[in-house]
């Protein structure tokens, strides 16, 4: 273990601007990896942080209207699925949000309904009622239409019927006592995410709205947590300067390693039930330092580390969307020997610092 | 290892001391002076200004809200330091990191987080974590959630159902203590209200916030928790509000409270525009009731962020929101407003919450109710604290200040009339000792043997902001950690926290609860001294039995 280690401290102290891509791991992990970018002078990055760059830029330029995911499944009457991904993402969606059990007290006394935008209703939970907003049209389009619906706005579309569903829609809307979105940022593009906060700002108003983003795979929500209360900015972060600069397209993680502007990579892919899509052609063409939880085929000089998978080996921080932030969970597999991601950075940085030294 | 601060003037209100003197520290503890021992450290601080190390009771700085700040606006401290403000232009500026540098530098020692979620306790206590140097703690906020409300509703407050969930609460958060923001408001907001009042009922619960208010107070004071909770009161930020600070000072029957950033409701509605200096009335409330402490929520001109779990008040602001953009978090309890800010000197009412704020020090009867705070970053950054302390200590600071004033101000404002400066020992008070009385941490704000070893040493300045923006020396648990202004050893601080004892019970009733209401397990947001890989991370204070 020393050697491997030792080999990675010295792969990472030559690097010129290494990137840390992956980080699938728990929030001690993130940490550890931050520490260590800011120390080399590297890029912080997510393997899931497509829809998570996205949001934090609309959040950036406009703010954002987000509900707890207990306010939504408590309290909303009126429920819009936009898009495939949110059910995709979580078959058991539905059931969650239109819980048939007790529910805490809810404003107003409509009957809960559910308005599905761009995707087939599917199985929906039973004495809800759901409208389905469909057809050929793409999903902006449609979610353009329901926001003009929304604000009583002009509106033009050929399609009778689905012009008389959506203006419908606007309506109950407008008449709900708390309507929320749900979307999977990742499958919007950012106009689309602008245009559902109006529709969201137009409607608090005069009654209660807000949104409810499903959080990214692999502990995506809580490593950009860690990477903003450290550094004051989300993952896509160089801190190759003096000041860490954000930068959602210069510090993706395949481009920099396909534009060679990175050198080496520090991939992490270390949680339960999760995995990390790799960058394009496996680890190839720039040296790489990998910890996973899992078997990997890496490179013969690349330093592979095996790790235990954050909330199986041992307990984990990472982001709960139940509790709607960091919350603890417990490692399943008992006695497991095997280092956390956070330990090995924590002794490669200890290294490295000790080299500096010498 | 014995440090010697040799011929300071050491200045300790807590035991009326100021006067030139030696000062001893031994592992970590003020110590007298040991008899036929060298010292194996001198430091000459003679003609120098010797303090305990200071004591910050309200300031966000970790937490999920804080961080949603954060995300909202990374350019705070690029557009701050643009104005000249005093922090460095980077996003990492507000970090966990550099704030503890920058509270070390300025002779601070202990601040307390004020706004813990307690289902988000475990990003705040994380947080915490990682800001080197200080001591913290946390309070946690409870009164809009609707387990307590249930057992309002249900008129269980006088059963120790109550007591036990609040107990069940600060230990499961680890705080050191209650927050109650907007009681009820919050919830009402979910109901769509937009205004909430003292005596109004929240939809569906039938509870007043007098009423929530009321029963926390005495949920805590049966805990025996060594201090207070800290309410933030109704109608934060409204012209005439002063009526509503009063009101609830009544409404405390002699229990202690402790009322957070006072300035926000120390306005009247009378002149032209409708918005005058309540200070004069709400000072004279506030040192009639002996009951109850307050901190100021100074503002200062300039850009910052307002972050407030009053929901209902930061749904109303938004429209003044500059930058123009904000969050409405609609989260489980209170949820969070964050709302861009910019105090202008130019605008009538920003000059005038600028005075009011100065007005109730000012007329402060008993500085040790009276603390110091900005209410970072909502009346303005905690960088900036030196340049307050200046206008308290220097009326000609002051009336360069307010004389620059828009007319209309001036002339509604009796700041200008007031010569009040206050002494460094009074200063004292209000940022070393009161705070450590009020928080129950009698082992700080303080220089006597025993005391912890944190001791602030300034060059004593006419330029009280050159003062106290640098500190000469800083000990941080007998540790020199700053010296000339800069930091010289990153050390990191203890977390404080109570825990009073609960029924166990409760924790099977909690756990009933966020299952059906949430499909979540208490347990997932439970402190464990895990949040820390330092063993020695969490200290208990005790409560009195
Ligand atoms: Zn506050």
């Amino acid at each position: 273990m020393d050697s491997t280690l030792q080999r990675a401290a010295e792969l990472l102290s030559q690097a010129r601007l290494p990137v840390f891509g992956g980080l699938f791991t728990d929030v001690k992990g993130a940490a550890a990896a931050l520490s260590l970018a800011r120390k080399l002078g590297g890029v912080v990055d997510h393997a899931a942080s497509e829809g998570t760059s996205r949001a934090a830029r609309v959040m950036r330029e406009t703010g954002a209207t987000p509900a707890s995911f207990g306010e939504v499944r408590n309290r909303a009457d009126t429920i819009v699925v936009i898009g495939s991904m949110p059910r995709t993402r979580d078959p058991k969606l539905l059931d969650k949000l239109f819980p048939t059990g007790a529910t805490l007290p809810r404003p107003g006394d409509n009957k809960r309904e559910l308005i599905v935008v761009g995707s087939k209703k599917g199985k929906t939970p039973s004495g809800v009622r759901v409208t389905e907003i469909g057809g050929k049209n793409a999903l902006p389009e449609l979610v353009a239409l329901l926001a003009a619906a929304v604000r009583e706005g002009p509106f033009d579309i050929r399609d009778s019927a689905l012009a008389k569903k959506i203006l419908s829609a606007g309506e109950r809307l407008r008449n709900s006592a708390f309507a929320v979105f749900v979307y999977d940022p990742a499958e919007l593009d950012e106009p689309v995410l602008h245009t559902v906060l109006e529709a969201v700002r137009h409607l608090v108003k005069t009654t209660r709205a807000a949104t409810l983003s499903l959080s990214a795979p692999g502990n995506g929500e809580g490593v950009n947590l860690c990477s903003t209360w450290t550094c004051g900015l989300p993952v896509r972060t160089s801190f190759a300067g003096g000041v860490p600069e954000n930068n959602m397209w210069a510090y993706e993680t395949r481009r920099l390693l396909k534009s060679n502007e990175a050198d080496a990579l520090v991939w992490i892919d270390a949680l339960d039930g999760e995995e990390a899509t790799p960058p394009a052609r496996s680890f190839r063409g720039v040296p790489a330092v990998v910890l996973s939880s899992r078997p990997v085929q890496a490179g013969r000089d690349d330093v592979v580390i095996e790790v235990g998978a954050a909330a199986a080996d041992h307990d984990a921080a990472v982001f709960l969307p139940q509790i709607a932030g960091i919350g603890m969970v417990k490692a399943t597999a008992a006695n497991s020997k095997k280092p956390t991601v956070a330990e090995v950075l924590s002794r490669i940085e200890a290294l490295i610092d000790a080299k500096g030294a010498a | 290892m014995l440090v010697k601060l040799e011929g300071g003037r050491i200045i300790d209100p807590a035991h009326n001391r100021d006067a030139v003197g030696d000062l001893y520290l031994q592992d970590g503890r003020i110590v007298e002076k040991p008899e036929g021992r060298e010292p194996d450290e001198v430091h000459d601080v003679s003609g120098k200004i010797v303090m305990a190390g200071a004591i910050d009771v309200h300031s966000h700085i970790a937490g999920s809200n804080v961080t949603l700040g954060r995300q909202l606006m990374p350019e705070l401290p690029l557009l701050a330091a643009a104005e000249g403000q005093p922090i460095l232009p980077s996003p990492a500026a507000w970090g966990s990191y550099a704030t503890g540098l920058r509270y070390a530098q300025m002779g601070y020692t202990t601040v307390i987080e004020p706004a813990m979620i307690p289902t988000h306790a475990i990003q705040a206590q994380t947080e915490l974590a990682s800001i080197p140097i200080i001591d913290v703690a946390g309070l946690v906020v409870l009164g809009n959630d609707d387990y307590t409300l249930n057992l309002l509703r249900k008129g269980d407050a006088k059963s120790d159902e109550l007591k036990d969930y609040v107990a069940w609460t600060l230990a499961h958060s680890k705080a050191i203590g209650l927050k109650v923001i907007n009681a009820g408001g919050s919830e009402a907001f979910k109901f769509n209200a937009r205004t909430f009042d003292l005596d109004e009922q929240v939809p569906a619960y039938g509870v007043t916030s007098r009423g929530i208010v009321e029963a926390m107070q005495k949920a805590v004071a049966d805990l025996r928790v060594p201090h207070p909770p800290h309410v933030h009161i109704n109608n934060l930020g409204i012209a005439g509000n002063v009526d509503t600070a009063v009101a609830t000072l009544k409404a405390t029957q002699g229990l202690p409270i402790h009322m957070a950033h006072i300035q926000f409701y120390g306005y009247g509605k009378e002149g032209d525009k409708g918005f005058s200096s309540g200070a004069p009335r709400l000072m004279e409330a506030i040192n009639k009731h002996k009951n109850a402490t307050v901190d100021v929520g100074q503002v200062l001109f300039g850009q910052t962020i307002t972050i407030s779990g009053d929901i209902l008040r930061q749904f109303d602001g938004r429209r003044a929101a500059n930058p123009k953009k904000w969050i409405i978090n609609q989260g489980d309890g209170n949820g969070t407003g964050l709302v861009p800010y910019k105090y202008k000197k130019k605008s009538f009412v920003n000059a005038l919450q600028w005075a009011i704020g100065l007005e109730i020090f000012l007329l402060a009867g008993d500085l040790w109710r009276v603390l110091f705070s900005t209410d970072h970053p909502n009346g303005a950054l905690f960088t900036r604290y030196p340049e307050i302390f200046h206008l308290l200590m220097d009326k000609n600071e002051r009336s360069r200040w307010f004389d620059s004033l828009p007319e209309a101000t001036r002339q509604v404002s009796t700041l200008g009339s007031i010569s009040r400066e206050l002494t460094l020992s009074e200063l004292a008070i209000i940022t070393r000792a009161a705070p450590a009385k009020l928080l129950g941490l009698t082992d700080r704000g303080h220089l006597a043997p025993g005391a912890i070893a944190d001791v602030a040493v300034y060059t004593n300045r006419r330029d009280k902001t050159k003062m106290f923006s640098a500190a000469d020396l800083v000990f941080k648990s007998g540790k020199l950690v700053v010296r000339k202004g800069d930091v010289v050893d990153v050390t990191w601080g203890r977390c404080y926290h109570v825990d009073p004892g609960f029924d166990s019970q409760i924790k099977r009733r909690v756990k009933a609860f966020y299952d059906t209401y949430y499909g979540a397990d208490p347990s997932w947001f439970g402190v464990t001294e895990a949040v820390s890989d330092r063993p020695d991370r969490f200290a208990t204070i005790r409560c009195a039995s």
